[in-house]
């Protein structure tokens, strides 16, 4: 079992969404408006009057057959635009109920 | 969920939402009636009150003083002027705006009926009219008949007079110039004083004989008969058998001592049309009525009308006043029209892009059509000030949905998808957007506010920009990014045939673009050069300021004259025809422009309301003109007026004349008048200084038809009765003056009964025995023991000169010295006539006061100059907490005075004046200048915020909103050109406006571009500077 954190621009959400029913992944937690900056490069989403954009976030966790694919996914995704932004972070699951 | 993310989500909702919204505005725009201008009319009510026979100074004392203290406890009166002239006071009481002229009515009713028993007798029932004198006609018809023109009269009193009548809304419709039937019985006074007849004695007879007496019932075996006599004449020549007396044990005849004359009166009005003679009839309107729906109504009706009057009764229309004001309108409509299209393509020019054109463009129709349902619901009309208010709001509509889509673009080409940029794009510039229409409404809502005379004028232009606006953003957070999601694409296909056409444009914008950011860069490095430069121009732009005149109203030529011409007093009736037939010959030659010419001539009926109103006696002419549209015509209506009045200043026979551009429309839109009231009770005194200050003012360039109001003094003979000697023969006054009044106006005995028609049948002396004051004295009056005297032995007759008017107001008399506006403005020609006045040697108790437009003119600019300064601040607040600062709306207000510099140059090239209206687009600029401002502010703050160094910032800034800030100011003035441009009739009311608003704003947004970003500049790096020094400060103490 792996836990996906994924962060990105708001606007990604519905395509986010598509591409998690596509590998089969039905559970997972969103955070609707979350703030962030990127290390190196794109646009700071902080929802202020400087920087108006938001981002949200996902944490889902998934069986770990499943990951690259959806990392693949991701990749794919981000790659439309250099602009919006969209991070992907995998970790182990220790255990759950 | 957000508003803008439940539309974008629910695109059916939002749809129909609007469809709604647009379907109730065309209902009600279907609805909506037309009018000139909202309800401008002063309430005013008229009490008019006829004692025939009585001279101006008895029905003074008599009638008016009596009436006016009683009417003057009427609540909210805030005028009462009077009129006494002979035979009839007439007493205007003038209300303030949007008082509720019914329940008024009522009050004055009941304060009439208690003041009634103490007027004299023989004083008709006062009658309440709801309109004003200054009120014109709303249609003026004329009849023209051959057989049956003896009973032109009846016939149109009946069946056209009447029905019209009955119309809602219609003041009064009067029969001008169509022969009255009367029976006459012109007695012959040495017959009288052969037989010991008077003429109340014989009144007596007839009226005793024209009598039907229902006698009662008999049973007649099983049935009832009724038993009536039917005295009444059942034709005029009975009366010849009519018995009056008996002398010697002979009968005397009527026929014996008089001639029994089957005509029609003796003093009427002559109507003539374009040459014919023939009946004018008259419609006036109530106050408050619509003219235009009142107008067709008329029309309807006459339709109806004409199938029942006898065939050779001809009715035309002489003048529709509807006429004009539908042709205004649709005037208007057009240039609303046009400014639709330019909006149109100053946004596809800056876009570029068809699908992002249609969807701002949707929110103009919506948020306009959204207005009407306003108009609908408060009872308002398609008039000037609506149109114009939705033609001011065509241009600033589309900016917010221009910011929002623009906004949307920029996340769908980052790559976010139409839904969510549509979203998420929305909600980034949702307050800002909200904040600019709050700078706006803080502009426009005031004015909604505003009372008095102003306020009935911009009331509705305030509402409707403010609901527009409001509108608007709705429109632009929610229709907006629907479509927007809809149908935005990221870069959309061009087709090749737009590719070319676009290209040049773009490549030209993008050459501004940077040809801009490179003049700012030098701007904010060269600051002290620029706001020298700034402060040099400003001041220069002010220099023509001296040149600009006020008015109140601009004038408008809706071609019609209205002139009255009088002829030394005493002037018979048919020389007066003359001269009125020479010069409608005159006239027609030399001005080809006109195309009716009505006059009429003579002393009007006391029964027509119409002529009463005006001045009228056997030596005055009155003339309606009509001309030509103005598109058909090369000279003005101002013109030709002054030229007319070039000619009858050549005529010597013409003693006094007033001619009127505009037909009298004083209030709207006719040329100002200036009014001087010369209050004081001594008629000597105020005379002369009257006279003198007419003959000061006619001196005054551009002051035309100076008159003194109170007419010129009626030769007039004067009975000076002696009380002891009427005392000694067992009389009094009343009853000498009434033997007095009976024979020369003669007596009404009795009402001749024909076809259920009545007709008076009035006893009088024979003409020829009431033409010199040898008959005068030689009239018998006798005592209540039946014996004769002369009137000379009772006193004497003595010739004396007498005002034809007394006029008064508030309860005091005075004259007016009146003058209209041509050639010059009002504010220069009320200077010129105080300092005549400060010249004049004037007594204590006589008091002068400058009135007439003067006055509303100088109320209404101190109300709009309170607003304007309201609006400023109101408008700095909205800014204020927008940007949680005072000094960025410092900054921005910057670009205000350049707006007034625009406004002072514009109005100095086009030569236009400082009007309402004009004053009205200098209020709107405020909003609108500040709006560029607020744009690039935003911007480079941003910048700043995102770290950017000040002067970067600015330049960045403000290459980037150079764009949006030239595309709204474009719409905005694209969409007022039309109405600059306009020529249609009318266009002298909103030309000025939009002069305004367009001279203003291209000035303050060329130097706002340059002068916003310098004095940027200035404060942030002051402020920079004073954060240096303070941490300077603090690093030392540590």
């Amino acid at each position: 079992m792996k836990a996906v954190f994924i962060a990105f621009d708001q606007a990604y959400y519905e395509q986010i969404l598509t591409i998690l029913n596509y590998a089969h992944i039905k559970g997972f937690t969103r955070w609707d408006e979350v703030q962030g900056r990127g290390s190196k490069t794109g646009e700071p989403h902080f929802g202020t009057h400087a920087w108006p954009s938001l981002n949200s976030s996902i944490l889902t966790v998934i069986d770990d057959v499943k990951v690259k694919p959806l990392l693949n996914d991701l990749k794919a995704l981000d790659a439309t635009s250099d602009l919006m932004g969209l991070r992907a972070f995998v970790w182990n699951v220790e255990d759950g109920i | 969920m957000s508003l803008y993310e439940s539309a974008v989500k629910k695109p059916v909702m939002t749809t129909l939402v609007f469809v709604g919204v647009v379907i109730l505005g065309l209902f009600s725009l279907n609805k909506l009636p037309i009018d000139l201008l909202p309800n401008i009319e002063t309430n005013t009510i008229m009490v008019l009150t006829t004692y025939d026979g009585a001279s101006a100074a008895d029905i003074e004392t008599n009638v008016t003083r009596p009436l006016e203290n009683s009417l003057n406890t009427v609540a909210n009166l805030k005028n009462i002027k009077s009129v006494s002239r002979e035979n009839r006071s007439m007493i205007t009481l003038e209300f303030n705006y949007g008082d509720d002229i019914e329940s008024l009515t009522n009050d004055v009713r009941d304060k009439l009926n208690m003041v009634k028993s103490f007027l004299p007798e023989g004083v008709q029932e006062p009658i309440i009219f709801k309109f004003s004198t200054d009120m014109i006609p709303v249609i003026m018809l004329s009849a023209t008949a051959k057989e049956s023109l003896p009973a032109l009269y009846k016939i149109l009193d009946n069946k056209v007079a009447n029905p019209l009548a009955r119309i809602d809304g219609v003041g009064s419709v009067s029969i001008t110039g169509a022969p009255k039937r009367e029976i006459q019985i012109f007695i012959d006074p040495l017959k009288l004083e052969a037989y010991h007849l008077t003429i109340e004695s014989i009144a007596q007879n007839i009226r005793m004989e024209n009598v039907n007496t229902p006698a009662g019932t008999v049973d007649i075996g099983s049935d009832s008969y009724s038993i009536r006599v039917n005295g009444e004449f059942k034709d005029a020549s009975e009366l010849n058998k009519i018995i009056v007396g008996s002398t010697g044990g002979k009968t005397i005849f009527l026929s014996d001592v008089s001639i029994v004359n089957d005509a029609v009166e003796e003093r009427m009005q002559e109507s003539y049309t374009n040459g014919k003679q023939g009946a004018t009839i008259v419609v006036q309107k109530q106050s408050g009525s619509n003219t235009v729906q009142i107008a067709e109504k008329v029309l309807n009706e006459l339709s109806a009308i004409k199938k029942s009057l006898p065939s050779d009764v001809k009715l035309d229309v002489i003048i529709d006043t509807s006429d004009s004001i539908k042709e205004t309108i649709s005037g208007l409509t057009e240039t609303v029209l046009y400014a639709f299209l330019f909006v149109i393509l100053v946004v596809l020019a800056f876009l570029g892009r068809w699908r992002a054109t249609v969807i701002i463009i949707l929110t103009i129709p919506i948020s306009l059509i959204s207005a009407f349902i306003y108009l609908g619901g408060t009872g308002g009309s398609l008039n000037i000030i609506s149109l114009s208010a939705l033609s001011v709001a065509i241009g600033m509509v589309v900016d917010d949905a221009i910011v929002v889509l623009e906004n949307i673009t920029t996340h769908i080409e980052r790559g976010s998808r139409p839904n969510s940029a549509a979203v998420h794009g929305t909600n980034e510039v949702a307050v800002s957007v909200i904040a600019s229409t709050l700078t706006l409404i803080a502009v426009f809502f005031p004015l909604t506010l505003i009372t008095g005379m102003a306020g009935v004028m911009f009331v509705q232009l305030g509402w409707m920009v403010t609901i527009i606006m409001t509108v608007s953003t709705v429109c632009a957070l929610t229709l907006t990014p629907m479509l927007s999601s809809q149908l935005l694409r990221l870069n959309p296909k061009r087709s090749k045939i737009f590719e070319k056409i676009y290209l040049p444009i773009e490549r030209s914008l993008d050459n501004l673009d940077n040809s801009y950011a490179k003049f700012v860069n030098w701007a904010v490095r060269n600051r002290k050069k620029v706001v020298i430069f700034a402060t040099i121009f400003f001041i220069l732009s002010m220099l023509p300021i001296g040149f600009i005149g006020t008015e109140f109203i601009p004038a408008q030529d809706n071609g019609r004259v209205a002139a009255t011409i009088e002829m030394p007093v005493g002037t018979r009736m048919e020389i007066t025809k003359k001269t009125a037939e020479d010069l409608k010959q005159l006239w027609q030659k030399k001005y080809p422009e006109i195309d009716m010419i009505n006059y009429s001539v003579g002393q009007a009926a006391s029964s027509n309301v119409w002529g009463s109103l005006q001045n009228n006696a056997s030596n005055i002419i009155s003339l309606n003109l009509r001309m030509l549209p103005l598109g058909d015509r090369n000279r003005s209506m101002f013109e030709i007026c002054d030229s007319i009045r070039a000619d009858l200043d050549n005529m010597p026979e013409v003693s006094k004349s007033n001619i009127i551009a505009g037909g009298g429309m004083s209030m709207m839109g006719g040329q100002s008048t200036l009014d001087v009231d010369v209050f004081g009770y001594d008629f000597e005194q105020t005379d002369k200084i009257a006279n003198e200050l007419s003959k000061r003012i006619a001196k005054i360039p551009g002051l035309v038809n100076v008159k003194v109001s109170r007419g010129e003094y009626t030769p007039e003979y004067q009975v000076e009765f002696d009380r002891e000697k009427l005392a000694i023969n067992g009389l009094n006054i009343s009853t000498a003056s009434n033997y007095l009044r009976n024979r020369i106006n003669g007596l009404t005995a009795s009402l001749y009964r024909e076809d259920g028609e009545e007709y008076s049948i009035r006893v009088v002396y024979a003409p020829e025995y009431r033409q010199s004051i040898e008959n005068i004295e030689n009239i018998l009056i006798y005592n209540q023991q039946g014996q004769a005297v002369r009137l000379k032995d009772l006193g004497r007759v003595v010739e004396k000169f007498t005002p034809p008017t007394i006029e008064r107001k508030n309860r005091q008399r005075l004259i007016t010295v009146a003058s209209t506006v041509s050639g010059t403005t009002i504010d220069k020609a009320v200077s010129e006539i105080n300092a005549q006045i400060g010249e004049m040697s004037i007594p204590s108790d006589i008091y002068l006061e400058v009135g007439g437009t003067y006055k509303d003119q100088q109320e209404s600019f101190s109300d709009l100059s309170i607003l304007l300064l309201i609006i400023i601040l109101l408008v700095f607040i909205v800014m204020a907490s927008q940007f949680e600062s005072l000094s960025y709306p410092f900054i921005i207000m910057f670009s205000v005075p350049f707006g007034i510099s625009g406004v002072v140059l514009a109005l100095a090239i086009t030569g236009s004046t400082l009007n309402m209206m004009s004053f009205v687009g200098l209020i709107m600029l405020v909003g609108i200048v500040v709006k560029n401002g607020i744009v690039m502010v935003d911007y480079i703050n941003l910048n700043r915020e995102r770290g950017l160094g000040i002067i970067h910032a600015v330049v960045t800034g403000g290459k980037s909103r150079l764009r949006p800030v030239l595309m709204t100011t474009l719409t905005t003035i694209l969409g007022m050109l039309p109405m600059a441009l306009s020529n249609s009739q009318g266009s002298e009311m909103w030309k000025s406006m939009a002069i305004t608003v367009i001279g203003g704003l291209t000035v303050s947004t060329v130097l706002t571009l340059v002068i916003v970003p310098t004095i940027y500049a200035i404060f942030a790096g002051n402020g920079v500077k004073r954060t240096r020094r303070k941490m300077r400060k603090d690093s030392l103490k540590v």
